[in-house]
Parts: C-alpha cells; structure tokens; sequence
C-alpha cells in the first residue's frame, strides 16, 4: 500500500463519479435543502426573546445534516466494489501493481471525500448560525471534526458490505440498514434493555420537617420506606453510545451557561440526557442530591472509539476481500 | 526492448499438475502447460473446458489446489508483485470505464501501473496507434463498437510493455478485418522475444495464428502441437467437399467407383479420403467421367482435424 497507488485509485473514482453528471444537481439539492432549514430555524427563533439563537440553529442544522448525509453517505460507497466487479473492471486493476491496500483505501477516499464535499456545501449556512451568535469557535471545529469521522465511518462500512456482498442491491440496502441500526437501532436496543433489567429497591424516606402530608391520605405520611422500580441506565449506556447522533451532541464542547442546562440548544439537551443516563438512576426523595454530585462522565469518547473501530474493522475486511490470488470464490461468481 | 533471461529463471510459463476446484466442480483436474518465449501458444477446449480457470491462476488471480506454476520466472502465488510487473492479463468478459474516453482509459492503467506520467501517456498514444483507434482517442469508451472495444480491452493488457501476454478469447466478437489486426498484432508481439497465450474454443481463429496449441478438455490437458508440425491433407486422413454444376451425376459417380459419401447438401457432397494421391485420384476419376467438378477441397484446417481426432471417443 502506498499513497501514490491510493491517489490513483481515489482520483478515478472522483473523475468516474464527476463524469456521471447528476452530481450537480445532487449538491445543488442539498445545498437548497439544507439552506432551507437553517432559513425556517431561523425563522422559527425570530419569534423568541433568546440570546443564543446560533447556538440553537448551529445544533438543529448539525443534527439534520447528520440525518441528510446518513442518507447520502452509505450510496456513495456501498456499490464500490461489488459494482466494479458487475462490470468487469475489477480484476484487471487487480494484476496491476495496485495492492488490495491501495484499491480498497483509494475507494474508501474517494467515498469519503465526496461526502465531505457535501458537508462542506453547509458552511454557508453554518456562518449564518455563526453570526446569529452564541457558537464559540471550539464547538464549530470539534462537531465538524467529529461529523466528518462518522461519515468515513459509514462510508467504510458501506464499503465492507459491498466487498462482502455479490449484488449491488442487497449490499445497499444492507449499509442503510447499518445506519438504521445506529442511529435508531441503539435507542430501541437501549429502551428494551433497559426495561427488561429493572431494579426494585426499597427507599427509606426520611423525615420531612415541613411536611404537611395528612397521613390518612398518604399511608407513609411524612416519612417512612417505600418500594419503586428504578431503570439501571447506568448499566445499559453502553448501549446509546455507538449512536452517531448521541456521539455529535455528546462531543459538542459546551459553554458554563450551556452546562448549566438553561440552554434550549438540541445538542446540549442530548448530551445532559444521554449522561444522565450513564449515571442513572437518583432517587427522586434524596435531598441535596447525593448521586447529582458525581460529575456525569462523557459517553462520546466510548462511541466514537467503538464506531471508528467499526469502520476500521470495515476498511481491513474491504482489503481482505480485495487481497489477490484469492482461495475462495463465491459461487456461481466470475472472478472477472 | 529485448528480453534477456533471468539466470536460473525460467522464461515463459511453466505450469505442471495444476488443479482447481470450485466447491464440487472440478474446473481444472490436471493441467501441463508451458509457453515459450517467441511464440504464440493456444489455450484450445471447449466451453467449459478450464481455459479461463486455468489462465486466472497465471494471471495472479486464482490459488490453484495443487501443481507449480512459474510465469516469468515468478510463482504467482507467493510472488505475485513479481509476476504482475512482468504479465499483461485480458480476461474473456471485462468491462471499461464508460466515462472515460480510450486515451484516459490507457493513461489510467498506466498509473496503476506506476509508469512515470509523461511515459505513460507516451505509451497510450502508441497503444491507440496499434489498435487502429487513434481517432478515437478523445471519444468516450462507450462509443466504440464492440470490436474496437475489444481492441482496446487488448492494447490496455500491454500498456507496461509485459514480458508474458495472456489473452482469454481475444478474437470473440471481432470483424475479420479487426481479426487479422489482432494476428498480426500479436505475431509482432511475440516475435519481439515476449510470450504470447492466447485461448479460443474457435479453431479457425487460431490455424493461423498460434505456433504452438495446447488442448485442453474437461479440466486435463490432453495434447500439445507444434502448429508447422501438425499433419497435413497430404499424408493424412480428410474429410474432402466436392462440389458439380450436375449434383446426380456426382452422386451416381461416386457411387459407381465405391466412394462412401454423405448426403448431398447446398454446401456439397463430402467424401472421407486418406491422403492428397487419394483426391487427386478422385479427382482424375470423376473428369474423365464427364462429371461437371467445380470444386475439390478439404474441409476444416489441420488443427481441427487433429482436435477432432484427440477428443474422438472422448465424450
């Protein structure tokens, strides 16, 4: 593997995909899509008397290009290789002095690239939220960083399936069943998990000096134990953290105003919900908050190690099923 | 460019014993084959036969089950880099980039293969001149027809000027016009020193164009022949096609002097006869028996008397 053979690849599958026309209007769509959105969020704050409206526009935007380019990202790669050999390109590029390294990180490259080309086609809009205000620059840098990684993620599983999988069609509707599975699949996953392993635990309450509860109404009165089911999410958060949507939310770096809460910005929501979770349950009669006091530990790192890891696992199984003179062949396939 | 030997290497293909399987499917069962460097050697069988299987082990593709195989001197197997640099591979069925026109199409595989850019695009000019395309050179693939497509399919197997050439049905699809420039393609080719191979399961394609042939049939290879050596219509069994302007009278000739003869068919009447005295006896009769003879031929070339005779009893 070496960059010059990756740069011959990732440059043909650039001019190959430039040449196919319809890009034009794809990006043009896009950026007419997404500029909307951010005009009707803009709109849409016009009506509220906040302060920190491009904080507010900056994470809808994100979390909406995020749900766009999952859309985008798995068709431009999950027909790459499975593709090419449909049409009889593969294997003569394969007895060139290309390695199965080079032709599967070429792909990947190319894929991408193309999808970061996407996203860089929000960074007019993206100025807009800017100016709206309330979007310091480390938050800006870190969403974008980690929003161009989940996309090479999903490119690269993209990639995988279509290395692993004969038909062009199964592999497709398979890498948008991948999406599917993370971004949506972690929350059902997470929801059942977390209700089939409820806890119930017996809470003593303690005695309320200003309480005016009549006991005849409440049988515990003022004070005394009570039983309540409690949903252990600080054993199943595990769980959300593949999500890429939790994962750009968790990551976005927060102002102190933001951290206090008293932010209505969708990213700082997510990121407050998904580490309570991790920390679980607080008992809703513990005054002074006992377990509020631990710092909730961030989820993102976890997720986004695992999904690079994922892609990773991706990109070396592309390059396994690419490693020639090969022993297995799949039946009824042409090698050419 | 001359080719000079490896020392110790051996130059060509050398394959002994090979086998490959697919699942239950005995592809290729027991395969020698060997190609000398000079000559344009035939890969000849039928349909399924194990031509293409076999050509994908040589050409770095297919890890056969068992047997050794050299190509240029290299193990594709444990040295595919080696034998990569040195085998230029076009396989029966490949498709082009439709986007690209032919002269990016070459210029590409010239990358791939790490020629240095303005030598590749050298390169690619001189492969457009040898496939008769340069006026298309700037046309997209997709324009071309299904000839020149294969031309081109061709010339890209030889872009980094390789040592050994394998080509798996070149001439299917082609004109005869675009057949005679593949032969005489090939022929310069090889007469440079380099190694061609070339597969067909249409024997006239190859009567004159392969030096050598190699048969091969339900995955064994089964007879080698030295093309200039193989028997002719003159010491040797032929089927022969006459042709009258008076088809009865033929007959009735045929029939009187004892020839057996097949029935009468627009194309002729054909007579097994041993040798070229034979005909020419035949000939000498049916004249003097005032038969109108318009013509007297033997039908097939050698080679496919010989195939027919190597796969007789065969099936």
């Amino acid at each position: 593997m070496s960059l010059a053979g990756i740069g011959v690849v990732a440059r043909q599958e650039f001019r190959l995909r430039i040449r196919t026309g319809r890009w034009r209007w794809l990006l043009g769509a896009w950026l007419l899509v997404v500029t909307g959105f951010t005009g009707l969020l803009y709109a849409g704050l016009q009506h509220t008397t906040r302060t920190d409206d491009g904080a507010v526009m900056y994470g809808g935007l994100m979390l909406f290009v995020l749900a766009l380019a999952a859309l985008v990202a798995p068709a431009l790669a999950a027909q790459s290789v499975n593709g090419d050999r449909e049409r009889g390109v593969l294997a003569a590029l394969q007895v060139t002095a290309l390695g199965a390294g080079d032709i599967a990180t070429g792909k990947l490259v190319a894929a991408w690239g193309t999808s970061v080309v996407f996203l860089a086609l929000t960074l007019p809009d993206v100025l807009w939220c800017v100016a709206a205000g309330g979007v310091q620059l480390t938050r800006l840098l870190v969403t974008m960083g980690v929003m161009v990684l989940l996309l090479g993620v999903i490119c690269a599983i993209a990639l995988a399936l279509s290395a692993l999988l004969r038909r062009t069609t199964t592999s497709g509707l398979l890498s948008y069943l991948a999406v599917f599975a993370l971004s949506i699949g972690t929350l059902v996953v997470f929801g059942l998990v977390s209700a089939a392993t409820q806890e119930t635990r017996v809470v003593h309450t303690p005695v309320d000096p200003n309480c005016s509860i009549d006991p005849g109404f409440s049988p515990g009165g003022c004070s005394g134990t009570y039983t309540e089911s409690v949903v252990r999410t600080d054993r199943t958060w595990w769980l959300l953290a593949p999500n890429p949507f939790l994962i750009l939310a968790d990551s976005a770096p927060q102002t102190a105003k933001q951290k206090r809460g008293s932010s209505t910005d969708p990213l700082g929501s997510m990121a407050r919900w998904v580490r309570d979770q991790r920390r679980g349950p607080t008992s809703s009669f513990t005054y002074g908050s006992l377990s509020s006091t631990r710092n909730p530990g961030a989820v993102w790192p976890w997720g986004l190690g695992f999904d690079v890891l994922l892609g990773a696992g991706g990109l070396w199984l592309t390059t396994r099923r690419l490693r020639t003179p090969t022993r297995k062949l799949a039946r009824g396939a042409r090698i050419a | 460019m001359t080719m000079t030997e490896t020392s110790g290497r051996p130059p060509g293909i050398v394959a002994q014993g090979v086998r490959r399987t697919f699942g239950s499917v005995e592809a290729v069962r027991s395969v020698d084959f060997h190609a000398q460097p000079g000559e344009i050697t035939a890969l000849v069988g039928p349909n399924g036969a194990g031509k293409t299987t076999l050509l994908l082990v040589l050409a770095t593709l297919l890890v056969p089950d068992a047997g050794s195989v050299s190509v240029a001197g290299y193990d594709p197997m444990t040295e595919a880099g080696e034998v990569r640099r040195r085998l230029g591979w076009a396989p029966d069925v490949f498709g082009l980039y439709d986007n690209l026109t032919a002269r990016e199409y070459l210029e590409f595989f010239a990358d791939a293969y790490r020629i240095p850019r303005p030598r590749g695009q050298q390169r690619a000019a001189e492969l457009l001149a040898l496939a008769h395309l340069p006026e298309y050179a700037d046309s997209p693939v997709h324009v071309l027809s299904r000839g020149q497509k294969q031309r081109l399919g061709v010339v890209r197997a030889m872009v980094h000027d390789p040592e050994v050439l394998i080509l798996d049905e070149p001439a299917s699809g082609l004109d005869p016009r675009s057949r005679v420039d593949l032969k005489e393609m090939l022929r310069e080719y090889a007469e440079s020193g380099r190694t061609v191979v070339v597969s067909s399961h249409i024997l006239s394609d190859l009567e004159e164009l392969a030096d050598r042939v190699v048969f091969i049939d339900k995955g064994l290879s089964v007879g080698e022949h030295v093309m200039s050596a193989l028997p002719t219509s003159a010491t040797s069994r032929r089927t022969w096609r006459l042709r009258s302007l008076d088809e009865p009278a033929l007959v009735a000739a045929l029939t009187r002097n004892g020839y057996s003869h097949s029935e009468p068919t627009a194309a002729g009447i054909d007579v097994d006869l041993a040798d070229d005295a034979a005909a020419a006896a035949l000939i000498a009769g049916l004249v003097n028996d005032k038969v109108p003879l318009v013509s007297c031929a033997p039908i097939g070339g050698a080679l496919e008397a010989a195939y027919l005779e190597l796969t007789e009893g065969r099936s």
